[in-house]
């Protein structure tokens, strides 16, 4: 399957996704540890991380998926939501909490 | 390596702002942006934005980039 249509599949069969570099337990960057912190301080218990270190084509793909360049992602119901900065942002203005409950 | 002033540099070329601003060690930048372009965006809409401005080098030369990006009323808001 090609990895367009892979992703497609992995965020809209799934609430929550983070595409990040590592694993919630153990991530490898500082980025995507404080987008799995925000996430979990969020209550999002339903949440699915991939580890983009772990496949290249995925790494690469998801940039394109979303026309973003950088690694934290985060979809919702298949939606692209943001990337660090903006996780923050809505995380500091409730806004992500909501989306979450929703 | 890239120097703040640079990153700077890329980002006016590409987006016209009221205020920039750009800090950085060489691969971890952060800048705060205003300009009237973001006006009507999401905050997705307005990262791709810059993002395009640095075009490459944003996949090249900087490893990461926190920004704030907000419109000249936004930026008013922020100030008090």
């Amino acid at each position: 399957m090609d990895v367009q249509e892979r992703i497609k599949q992995t965020v809209t069969g799934n609430r929550v996704v983070l595409y990040m570099k590592g694993s919630a337990q153990m991530p490898q960057c500082g980025f995507s540890a404080n987008a799995v912190q925000i996430l979990k301080a969020c209550g999002a218990n339903d949440l699915v991380t991939v580890d983009v270190l772990a496949d290249n084509d995925v790494r690469q793909g998801i940039k394109q998926y979303a026309n973003w360049p950088t690694i934290p992602q985060l979809y919702i119901k298949g939606e692209f939501i943001g990337g660090s900065d903006i996780l923050r942002e809505m995380h500091e203005s409730g806004e992500l909490q909501k989306l979450l409950e929703a | 390596m890239v120097t703040p002033e640079q990153v700077r540099g890329y980002i006016e070329r590409g987006i016209e702002c009221d205020e920039l601003r750009v800090l950085g060690d060489g691969q971890h930048f952060e800048a705060l942006i205003v300009s009237d372009v973001f006006r009507g965006k999401t905050r997705v809409q307005r990262h791709q934005l810059v993002y395009q401005a640095l075009g490459d080098r944003m996949r090249e030369e900087v490893h990461a980039l926190s920004m704030r990006t907000l419109t000249p009323e936004e930026w008013l808001d922020t100030n008090g």
